[in-house]
């Protein structure tokens, strides 16, 4: 991979892979460091990317997912874990049932154990196709298919109770 | 309030059909509210996290694309196009750096080329006696005159150009074996008479065993001047290409001594008896005295021989060349094309006999680290699958 495909892999994944580090740790400074890391190690690995692994992206977002997992790890070793997604600024002008319909979401991702949070979220952020989603967990494209079915049920049904909840 | 609409579970086939409409919804290629309803949760979950500050991926486009772009635009010294290769297979060059290391190594430590059939012998110099013996074997030889030197021993042995102890009648002889091939060993057998011949000496003894397709081998005793033992060691390890090659050095100086002693004691002996002669008077004292000076007379050629043959034996040496035949011609190598292919195919041997030790010791090395790294990469990928459940 030369400097000009790595600067345009870097400018169009930049933000999903600090968006997919941010929702599944939920802390700025982690997400900033395994965005970095992220890209560091595609950097020193870019002489094996024309060798069959995958596309540039999705060997980008395995690294992204197996540095997350880490600090989760280390996280884990140093204090109990509690992934708290850090809020930001509401746009005014989006319309209220848009908001609302986005708090629903966030709530049932948090529902969702990080088994089936990390996939959706890296299917959804890393916009991976099933063969890249399985190439990245290091599983058959179909178990990455299951698990997939498996978590967007989970997160279908966590959002229909959030709503009935609402509406009661 | 609207509800989100996903696709239910009546409207769902098997699980393939299923993950090929979303698929397809996520696309965009497939239109209809379920795929609507799949886009707009994609929607939703990117939109979750706060987006990216300008200010990081600004800092981190410095600190990862920039410096590659930068060094783009540098021209590029004669080493660039190397030095990107290089970066770029850091794992080969790593694999070659161990090579050259075991390969030093081996050269350096193990030295596979000092072991076996001696061919950059320095011609004079006795197999296995070092240098820094020779003046404890000298001294050892000066105060035990007799004692026997030999090259196998580590005893002393004049090095070429250097002269035996002055005042003293020192016995040398060496030993010089070489190989050529079966129909060679002739004309090698006669290339070392002419050697004894040219340089005052001669032949002693000569065997020369020839047969076509079994053993075949000369063995040969020459004569040469103690003064041409170096010369003559050098043009014979020219003949063949040279085996092994010894010299022993035997000091003979007390025997020497004694038989010139018995010599004028002899001499000193007949003199006085042939002055008792000229003074005798009676029949009876001539007769006697006669019969002692011829008594003395044969110890005078006794002792006289004596001298002389312990003087031939300073001054000549024995040289016993052995000459083996092989079949092969690459390995005795008589000619210079003969023995330009063997020193090569020698020097093969020991790069290769290197690069088998250094595979020896790297092989199963890099076996280990691959199963470590195997290993390790397992490991890590269990704990981080088990880490996703238990947190």
């Amino acid at each position: 991979m030369d400097a000009q495909a790595f600067d345009a892999l870097y400018r169009g994944s930049v933000g999903d892979v600090h968006a997919y580090a941010l929702s599944l740790l939920g802390e700025r400074s982690a997400a900033e460091d395994v965005t970095a890391l992220a890209f560091e190690r595609l950097y020193r690995a870019r002489a094996r990317l024309d060798r069959g692994r995958g596309t540039p992206r999705a060997l980008l977002f395995a690294i992204a997912r197996n540095a997350a997992i880490d600090e989760l790890r280390r996280r884990r070793r140093q204090s109990p874990v509690e992934l708290v997604e850090e809020a930001h600024d509401v746009d005014p002008t989006e319309a209220i049932e848009h908001v609302e319909r986005r708090d629903r979401v966030r709530g049932a991702l948090a529902k969702l154990s990080l088994r089936d949070r990390e996939i959706v979220l890296l299917k959804f952020h890393g916009q991976l196709s099933n063969v890249e989603l399985a190439r990245a967990l290091g599983i058959s494209e179909s178990n990455a298919g299951s698990r997939l079915h498996r978590a967007l049920e989970r997160l279908r049904s966590a959002c229909l109770e959030l709503d009935r909840e609402e509406v009661a | 309030m609207r509800v989100v609409p996903f696709p239910s579970a009546d409207e769902r086939g098997p699980e393939e059909a299923w993950l090929a409409e979303l698929e397809a919804a996520l696309e965009g290629t497939s239109e209809g509210p379920a795929a609507e309803a799949w886009r707009e949760l994609r929607s939703d979950v990117r939109s979750l996290p706060a987006p990216i500050s300008t200010e990081f991926e600004q800092e981190l486009h410095e600190r990862i694309v920039r410096p590659r772009e930068q060094r783009r635009r540098i021209p590029r010294v004669r080493l660039a196009g190397w030095g990107r290769w290089l970066d770029g297979h850091r794992p080969l060059v790593g694999a070659l750096a161990s090579c050259v290391a075991a390969l030093l190594v081996v050269g350096f430590v193990v030295k596979p080329w000092d072991r076996g059939s001696v061919v950059a012998v320095p011609m004079g110099r006795p197999i296995g006696v070092r240098a820094d013996s020779a003046p404890f074997a000298q001294a050892k030889a000066a105060s035990s005159p007799a004692t026997s030197a030999s090259a196998v021993s580590g005893a002393a042995v004049p090095a070429p150009g250097e002269s035996v102890a002055s005042g003293r009648e020192q016995q040398r002889a060496a030993s010089i074996t070489l190989a050529a091939t079966s129909s060679e060993v002739q004309s090698v057998a006669d290339g070392a008479a002419r050697v004894a011949a040219r340089l005052g000496g001669f032949v002693e003894s000569s065997q020369v065993q020839v047969s076509r397709g079994g053993s075949s081998g000369a063995q040969l005793t020459l004569s040469v001047p103690s003064a041409n033992l170096n010369a003559a060691l050098g043009s014979l390890g020219q003949l063949a290409s040279l085996r092994a090659e010894s010299q022993s050095l035997q000091d003979i100086t007390d025997a020497y001594d004694a038989a010139r002693r018995r010599l004028a004691d002899a001499n000193a002996e007949r003199q006085a008896l042939l002055r008792a002669l000229s003074a005798a008077v009676t029949q009876g004292q001539i007769d006697s005295l006669r019969e002692r000076l011829s008594g003395a007379a044969q110890r005078i050629s006794a002792a006289h021989d004596e001298v002389q043959g312990l003087s031939r034996r300073a001054s000549n040496s024995q040289v016993e060349v052995t000459v083996t035949g092989t079949a092969h011609a690459s390995a005795a190598g008589g000619s210079t094309l003969h023995r330009g292919l063997h020193d090569a195919g020698h020097v093969l041997a020991v790069t290769l006999t290197a690069l088998l030790i250094g595979a020896a010791v790297l092989v199963p090395l890099a076996l280990l680290g691959l199963v470590a790294a195997v290993a390790g990469g397992g490991i890590r990928r269990y704990r981080r699958e088990r880490a996703l459940d238990r947190l």
